[in-house]
């Protein structure tokens, strides 16, 4: 399981290069690490961007993306909550950084929720589903030990991580394809984009932090991964189309 | 491409530089003709054939999925027509389980021909509704019967055009058994679709040795700009050699706010498994029947050919939208059956 | 697909674009409209094969196009800097149907003469309506639900000062009322065309516009709710707006405010019972959480 790990290592620090595409456009740099805002004299307003009518098919991409995002971002925030008690009865030293972890799941829920009431997508219709699913896997996993936790939080962020790269990658080409035509890209996509970055970094770093915590050392745990990612697989699946 | 198809036409079709011509069917009004040989299809146009060795007419197209010239191509379809005219009705009836009739007659009922509002003043409006490759009659028929009937509008003449003497001369004969006043409104006209400015009314077929298809050097007349209402095409344009030259010609002849509507067999292919039970049925079963049924076993297989090789819905919604027709929001297409055949309509503009 | 801007790129930038994610699971989603354009290809020749000797498998068949995805007229994705997807009627269209919707409804319905009539007012001919379709009276509907729904944004600003002051649920009621008052001109002929479209081939085209005209009402309202009570929020909206058309076109007091009555009761009725599922689910989620907590405090570990 280290190598899925490494190379998701490997495309989260390749991707936030600064690529040349993006940047040759605006003055705003769409790489992870933020930069200190620097004081700079008012500009003159920028002339109207020629941005190319989204397609239907394009449109049904990014709804299904915010969709299945919100989805996950929920079921993440719920394990999280399931998974709180159990754990701190055993193990209170790790208060910390569930709360820390917990955290930035709940802000990407709103990130999601507010992305999706902005541009009037449908949300995920088997909402009451995914949440009594993700409360059943957080506690279950939880009353199993810490480690059974820490793997379940292992095989769903790395499943995650990949959705959010293949996600950053359709997007990145989309806009390309833009450029390339002779569009401009607007700051929609690009925001949106390095949102989907930045939470994609989060998401791998909570990775980091499970198998810190030994989340290798669960019993069994290709059982465990497995069941939990093909299940993720699934609701990714589903999610996309309800 | 094309230079590589060609040795390999003659390599397939050996006898294709050396055989003269001899269409099969040279009696269309008898309707119980059996044929009794075989009839090759690798045959070459005969000095009766009128190429000259220009370069349009030796273009390549496609015969079902061989490559042949344009002008080898009209002598090739029209030696297909010939011999399946008397039984152009059962053929259709095979190919899609006499489903035909009721495609025909939606696609004449949703065109309301010869309709005019009843609360309006002036009399109802005459209309000139132009049939072409309709020589035996099918969908003409259907036309009148709708005007002069339904719509108890006797204004409405049909114009039947057809490059085949023997599918025109099966139609006229059929003719005969409806009622004279639809008789009187119905004409029959050879013509290339591609170049309607050279007709001629049918000249009934006297001896063997005739040409069945048209000749343009013996035209008298010729259809002239923005004088159709309605141009109607079911089934034969897949057959058409240079399909946009035919769209150009119904763009030239039909009057502004004029309508045009083909029906033709179509891509069935948003149903992934109906789609390949269809597929199976016409690449297997079809050529069998007919071989069992009409003894031509070739011209059922150029026929399922010819339907897989036509354009795909949106490709042919396209084509009519490059001669310059106006086509409705919702595709610009009607799938009938799943897709097996669709109507495409589309209207001229008003400059 | 190379572009002159990824010149720029870095070679390693280039090709983690195309790295896949993981060993295990290849990031090839079909999400339900494919990015990439279907290639459509031109009719190519294919070499011949004997003509005489036809075996019983089927021969090699040229290569045909992929199907495309089906044409979809939900709105999805809407953004809000790119242009607005293109209107489902073409321009020939539009003049045609606008032109029948203005001058002939109100007199002849909607039905096969008025289209006519407005064809000849065009200077085009008779059959000319015949090219919107199988069922040109269906689209003429579609088209007036179209035109009433799109035109719903500007009917909002313009009542905007009224809008102002009022409650969502008020907002609601409001805007909803505007839309039936859209109906006004024709509603003499409106139950004759909601017929056509309860005909099984029309069903899919007014449910869709039902649920885009409820979703239209809900974003002019301001409702930013995310959860599963979009939904229900919609569907009841709907259904509410269906029975309001419906009971309109039989209202014949001044100003129809039968129907404004009407509209208004059903939507209260709406809020209670949302609010008494709301408060036994509140109910619900107490209790249990109650209980669970009292069997941790017993010393049960979950």
């Amino acid at each position: 399981m280290a190598s899925p790990r490494r190379l998701l290592r490997t495309a989260r620090q390749l991707t936030s290069i600064k690529t040349p595409l993006l940047t040759s456009q605006f003055p705003r740099h769409v790489s992870t690490t933020p930069s200190p805002p620097s004081p700079s004299p008012p500009s003159p307003p920028l002339p109207p961007k020629n941005l190319k009518p989204l397609t239907e098919s394009q449109r049904e991409m990014l709804s299904s993306f915010l969709r299945v995002n919100q989805a996950g971002e929920l079921a993440a925030t719920l394990i999280y909550t399931a998974q709180t008690p159990p754990i701190l009865a055993r193990e209170p030293h790790l208060r910390p950084l569930m709360k820390h972890m917990y955290d930035q799941e709940a802000d990407h829920l709103r990130v999601f929720n507010s992305l999706i009431a902005k541009h009037r997508v449908r949300p995920t219709a088997l909402y009451p589903l995914w949440s009594v699913l993700a409360t059943g896997l957080g506690w279950s996993t939880a009353v199993m030990g810490k480690e059974a936790a820490m793997a379940c939080t292992e095989a769903v962020e790395t499943e995650i991580g990949g959705h959010y790269n293949a996600q950053i990658r359709e997007l990145l080409k989309m806009v390309s394809e833009w450029e390339a035509e002779g569009y401009d890209v607007g700051e929609e996509f690009t925001e949106l984009i390095s949102t989907l970055r930045r939470i994609r970094d989060e998401e791998l770093e909570h990775l980091d932090h499970a198998v810190e915590h030994d989340a290798q050392k669960a019993e069994p745990h290709w059982l465990l991964t497995g069941v939990i990612r093909a299940g993720c697989r699934g609701a990714i699946w589903v999610s996309e189309r309800v | 491409m094309a230079a590589a198809a060609r040795p390999a036409l003659k390599r397939a079709l050996p006898s294709l530089r050396s055989s003269t011509f001899l269409p099969r069917q040279q009696q269309p009004q008898c309707h119980h003709h059996v044929p009794t040989s075989r009839r090759s299809l690798s045959t070459t146009p005969s000095h009766r054939n009128d190429t000259q060795p220009t370069t349009p007419s030796d273009e390549e197209t496609h015969f079902g999925f061989s490559t042949v010239t344009t002008s080898q191509k009209r002598a090739l379809v029209a030696s297909v027509f010939t011999s399946v005219a008397d039984s152009y009705d059962k053929m259709n009836d095979l190919m899609s389980f006499g489903w035909h009739r009721i495609w025909k007659d939606h696609f004449v009922s949703t065109l309301n021909p010869g309709f005019s509002p009843l609360s309006s003043t002036s009399p109802t409006s005459p209309q000139h509704i132009l049939d072409i490759a309709g020589g035996t009659g099918d969908i003409a028929f259907r036309l009148l019967h709708h005007a002069h009937t339904v719509n108890s509008n006797p204004n409405v003449k049909v114009t039947i055009s057809d490059i085949n003497r023997a599918m025109l001369s099966v139609g006229k004969s059929r003719s005969a058994a409806l009622p004279a006043s639809q008789q009187a409104a119905l004409s029959f006209v050879e013509a290339n679709a591609e170049d309607l400015r050279k007709t001629r009314p049918l000249t009934p077929i006297l001896s063997q040795t005739e040409q069945t298809f048209f000749d343009p050097a013996t035209a008298t007349s010729g259809l002239e700009d923005d004088s159709v209402d309605l141009y109607t095409v079911a089934f034969g344009i897949r057959n058409f050699s240079d399909i946009p030259a035919a769209l150009a010609e119904a763009y030239r002849v039909l009057k502004p706010g004029g309508v045009f509507a083909c029906l033709e067999f179509s891509k069935a292919d948003k149903h992934p498994l109906f789609n390949s039970v269809y597929k199976e049925w016409s690449f297997r079963a079809i050529p069998l029947i007919g071989q069992l049924v009409a003894g031509d076993r070739d011209s059922y297989q150029y026929l399922v050919e010819s339907i897989e090789r036509f354009p795909r819905q949106e490709e042919f919604r396209d084509l009519i939208k490059g001669a310059g027709f106006r086509v409705s929001g919702d595709g610009g297409w009607e799938d009938l059956t799943g897709g097996v055949a669709a109507i495409h309509r589309g209207m001229k503009p008003r400059e | 697909m190379a572009s002159p801007a990824a010149v720029n790129c870095s070679g390693a930038a280039r090709r983690i674009l195309l790295l896949p994610t993981t060993t295990t699971q290849p990031a090839t989603r079909s999400f339900p409209g494919r990015l990439s354009a279907v290639t459509s290809r031109p009719i190519t020749t294919l070499p011949s094969t004997p003509r005489t000797k036809s075996k019983s498998t089927p021969k090699t068949q040229p290569p045909t196009t992929p199907p495309p995805q089906p044409l979809q007229t939900r709105r999805t994705y809407h953004s809000t800097t790119h242009p607005p997807p293109p209107s489902p009627f073409t321009q020939a269209e539009t003049t045609l149907l606008t032109s029948a919707l203005t001058s002939h409804i109100p007199t002849h319905g909607f039905t096969l003469p008025s289209l006519t009539l407005a064809a000849r007012d065009l200077s085009l001919l008779d059959i000319s309506p015949s090219f919107l379709g199988p069922s040109p009276v269906a689209r003429l509907i579609h088209f007036h639900l179209y035109t009433t729904r799109t035109t719903l944004p500007s009917l909002a600003s313009q009542h905007s000062d009224l809008l102002s002051g009022l409650s969502v649920s008020g907002k609601i009621e409001l805007l909803t009322w505007l839309r039936l008052k859209q109906n006004e001109p024709i509603i003499q002929h409106w139950q004759q065309a909601l017929a056509v479209m309860a005909q099984p081939s029309q069903v899919p085209v007014a449910v869709r516009e039902l649920a885009m005209l409820a979703d239209e009402i809900y974003y002019l309202a301001g409702d930013k709710s995310v959860d599963p009570s979009w939904y229900t929020k919609r569907a009841a909206l709907s259904g509410i707006y269906a029975a309001a058309e419906l009971f309109m076109t039989t209202d014949k007091s001044e100003g129809f405010q039968e129907t404004r009555r009407f509209l208004r009761r059903r939507l209260q009725e709406a809020e209670e019972l949302g609010g008494a599922v709301r408060s036994v689910g509140e109910w619900v989620g107490f209790t249990a959480s109650a209980g669970v907590n009292v069997l941790r405090s017993k010393g049960v570990r979950i």
